[in-house]
């Protein structure tokens, strides 16, 4: 009787699998947070982010759920149509928008943000990669000039480097898949081409920090239900990051097993235990102070090594740059007072 | 659901450029800030210069791109920057490195790099609406790149900016540092060819 039930149950187990993915669909769509609305279908979900934006007004005001008070609509709706009823032009009338927090400035205010207006804006963009550049001289035979130099000028520091990267080994892919380490040249060009396409291809930078912000939204916005950033900034989420950050642990777990790497441990394997000894608790200690303060300067400086000091190096934005350099003014004197007075190892 | 696929095909290949480079040791990521260990460097930058031109050539190659500019804000940068520089200098994790040392079996950053991330988080979470309306208007020039600051067409920006890194790589190449012992015999036997397994079986070989 038992084995005649059996594809019963496994059809009725994957129906209810496929009514949870249907079901669920709808669910997520529609927009329940304590914050506005606005603030979570834009920005939480990416429908069309507006706090990250490059536009002056919502930079200045992003530090609150201020949505309604210059546009107007319903924030407390679920639905589009819904919230979207009653928006009015922010800058038509300063003085029932901006005046309602500004009353005595409301006029020089509004100016700035007309003239920042007036500038010609970015192409409106396609979808949800609203975080945009303008792009000067895209496509103009001088780009391309440029780009063919560029590409000829890469050829022959190629081949003067050649010796300096290293002789490529001939190796099976077997071999080279179960490496313990590469080249770094080699990893390096497979990071800086990931790192591309997903700019280039979905327009999202490569950051790790961000998915430990959206985690910790979680405890964060149960313990602290006072907090301005929880309530109106930071959303819980299993967002693009967090899911980056999954494949993050995999990629490492996978290169790890085939190179015969992954166990188990406590301590790291060099360097540590000479110097601090083999106390489980000191390592815990520290790991748990070094990330709580490698998180809070992330939050700071608007992203980690990955999300800002190579996502943003890549576009050649300054504050990867500045990060990077502000990386080394605080961690050359705090490695050199960790290992002073040890000798070269 | 489709969603979720994309970011984790990105981050598996991140996780695994990542570990293939020997991120996942604090040795190498504490030597960087000693000058011991030009690995990470050396990582850090050929990443950053192939990444540029792939990104410029994106761009120039599609007509939708639109690429993610971070927010230059000279202080907050800076700031932001030597925190993170201490705790990463003190404990040889970044955010994206624990994830990685965690799938390589290290319990320090399951346990220790988890916890210290989600306490920061909140840590951040509660100093944001204290500090960052502030701190971030100070030297703010907002989404930038240096092309746009300079008004120079990003190619010549570019070149300018490879051709640095290729003269840092050089200059690596001939200090040739290396962090411990164990770590440069297997980074020659990578370089060399040899099988990772005749390794001689020291701390890190399983």
């Amino acid at each position: 009787m038992l084995r005649r039930a059996e594809p019963l149950r496994f059809v009725s187990a994957i129906g209810w699998q496929i009514a949870a993915l249907v079901f669920a669909q709808p669910a997520l769509a529609q927009c329940t947070s304590n914050a506005s609305s606005c603030i979570t279908c834009h920005d939480t979900q990416g429908l069309r982010p507006v706090l990250q934006s490059a536009q002056p007004w919502h930079v200045d005001h992003g530090f609150g759920d201020l949505c309604a008070s210059c546009h107007a609509g319903e924030p407390s709706a679920a639905v589009q149509a819904l919230a979207h009823v009653g928006l009015r032009d922010p800058l038509a009338d300063p003085s029932t928008t901006c005046a309602s927090c500004h009353e005595h400035d409301f006029a020089a205010r509004a100016e700035r943000y007309a003239m920042a207006a007036a500038l010609p804006k970015p192409p409106t963009n396609t979808g949800a990669q609203a975080t945009s550049t303008s792009r000067p001289n895209a496509g103009s035979p001088a780009n391309r000039w440029l780009a063919g130099l560029a590409a000829s000028l890469g050829a022959a520091l190629f081949f003067v480097l050649r010796r300096e990267l290293g002789r490529s080994p001939k190796r099976r892919l077997g071999a080279w898949l179960r490496a313990k380490i590469w080249n770094p040249y080699l990893a390096g060009a497979l990071l800086g081409l990931v790192v591309a396409f997903s700019e280039v291809v979905y327009g999202q930078p490569l950051a790790a920090a961000g998915a430990f912000d959206k985690l910790a939204a979680y405890p964060g916005r149960w313990l602290f239900p006072g907090s301005q950033y929880y309530k109106h900034l930071m959303s819980p989420g299993i967002s693009w990051q967090v899911w980056l950050v999954v494949g993050l642990f995999a990629g490492s777990f996978a290169s790890s097993k085939l190179a015969g790497e992954a166990r188990l441990r406590w301590l790291p394997d060099e360097q540590w235990q000479p110097r601090f000894g083999p106390s489980r608790a000191g390592r815990l200690t520290v790991a748990f102070l070094g990330a709580l303060l490698v998180q809070v300067g992330a939050g700071i400086a608007g992203g980690c090594t990955s999300g800002l000091a190579i996502s943003g190096g890549v576009v050649l934005a300054p504050a990867a740059f500045l990060f990077m350099a502000g990386m080394f003014a605080g961690g050359i004197p705090t490695a050199w007072l960790w290992h002073r007075g040890r000798s070269k190892p | 659901m489709m969603d979720s696929v994309k970011p984790l095909v990105l981050g598996l290949l991140f996780g695994w450029a990542l570990h293939k480079a020997g991120l996942t040791h604090y040795a190498r990521i504490v030597n960087v800030y000693r000058f011991r260990d030009l690995t990470v460097l050396r990582f850090m930058l050929t990443a950053l210069a192939i990444g540029a031109v792939a990104v410029q050539a994106g761009i120039d190659l599609s007509a939708t791109a639109r690429v993610p500019i971070p927010v230059t804000s000279v202080v907050a940068n800076v700031v932001g920057g030597v925190i993170f520089g201490i705790g990463m200098a003190t404990a040889g994790y970044c955010p994206g490195t624990i994830a990685a040392e965690a799938g390589e079996g290290r319990l320090d950053a399951w346990v220790g790099g988890f916890s210290g991330l989600i306490v920061g988080a909140i840590t951040f979470g509660l100093l944001q609406p204290l500090i960052m309306p502030r701190l971030a208007q100070l030297g703010r020039f907002g989404r930038v790149t240096f092309a746009e600051i300079t008004t120079a067409n990003p190619w010549i920006v570019l070149i300018i900016f490879s051709e640095i890194v290729a003269l840092v790589l050089v200059l690596s190449a001939r200090v040739g540092m290396q962090a411990t012992p164990a770590q440069a015999k297997a980074d020659s036997a990578t370089r060399q060819g040899v099988a990772p397994s005749s390794e001689p079986a020291d701390a890190r070989a399983t």
